[in-house]
């Protein structure tokens, strides 16, 4: 039986469906983030993380009213784009040659406490990247 | 709790380097509580009583705000709250769990618990899903 996750990353179309009431996908997204809501409340230390490429890429503004829905419902904390996270994240780019995104993505999956959940969209390339990832990272479409 | 006040909160505490700003402050401990952290940390189990102390202010302060963040949401928009069957199988594939692969099982869990209540987690129709699974007839 696998362990329970205790680390969830959101990628860019994961916090499009979370921002966006109307977005075909949301009611999906919020079930998964409720979930961890759930947990928190009983086992604490989880994280729900989204690294900072990510929110650019999504155009999530923290501080703009437009962002107030996945403020609300994700539970995020930024993960930083450190020098030597830049670095890592550079090394998995060129190695797997995926985008920026998902490269940031990559390295805050490979620094998190597993297993983590990677919560996106398509989980065509993602579930790839996540394959060279040491631990347990999952990949988890909506 | 005041939406814009909330939205604030939620902003600052999720933000890159909400942690380089730190103040000192005074807070009241059980001298046994204070004791055991100091203790374990110099059996190099565990990090400074400091850390401790951060680290579950954080765990529990994000819950919080998660939850009350969630809340506000279903709030302005009931109909998007997910059912208590949608949060369990959205546990179950966190959880790389093979009741994931058996959503029948889910519901039926979520339908038998959850006649007229509506304090029924997932978890709590995952593990009586997980008996159901268990005691399947083969």
């Amino acid at each position: 039986m696998a362990a329970p996750f205790v680390t969830v990353i959101v990628d860019n179309e994961a916090v499009g469906a979370l921002s966006d009431v109307r977005h075909a996908k949301h009611g999906a997204a919020l079930a998964l983030l409720e979930g961890v809501a759930q947990r928190r409340q009983r086992r604490g230390a989880l994280r729900v993380l989204v690294p900072v490429a990510v929110r650019i890429e999504a155009g999530w503004d923290r501080t703009s009213p437009a962002s107030s829905v996945v403020n609300r419902v994700s539970g995020a904390s930024d993960v930083e784009l450190t020098a030597a996270g830049a670095d890592r994240a550079t090394r998995i780019r060129v190695a797997m040659a995926v985008s920026v995104v998902d490269a940031a993505i990559a390295e805050a999956a490979e620094g998190a406490p597993k297993p983590v959940v990677i919560i996106t969209l398509d989980g065509g390339d993602m579930t790839a990247l996540a394959g060279r990832i040491t631990g347990d990272v999952r990949v988890l479409p909506i | 709790m005041a939406t814009d006040k909330m939205d604030a909160i939620l902003g600052r505490l999720g933000s890159a380097g909400a942690d380089n700003e730190t103040v000192v402050s005074s807070v009241r401990l059980p001298v046994a509580l204070r004791d055991a952290a100091r203790a374990l940390h110099e059996l190099g189990v565990a990090p400074s009583f400091n850390e401790v102390l951060v680290q579950g202010a954080r765990d529990r302060i994000l819950a919080l705000v998660h939850r009350g963040g969630l809340d506000a949401h279903y709030a302005h928009h009931p109909d998007v709250r997910p059912s208590p069957a949608a949060v369990a199988m959205a546990l179950a594939r966190m959880d790389g769990s093979e009741l994931a692969d058996h959503p029948d099982v889910i519901e039926q869990a979520a339908a038998e618990l959850g006649a007229g209540r509506d304090d029924l987690s997932g978890d709590d129709v995952l593990v009586y899903a997980a008996a159901l699974f268990a005691h399947r007839p083969v």
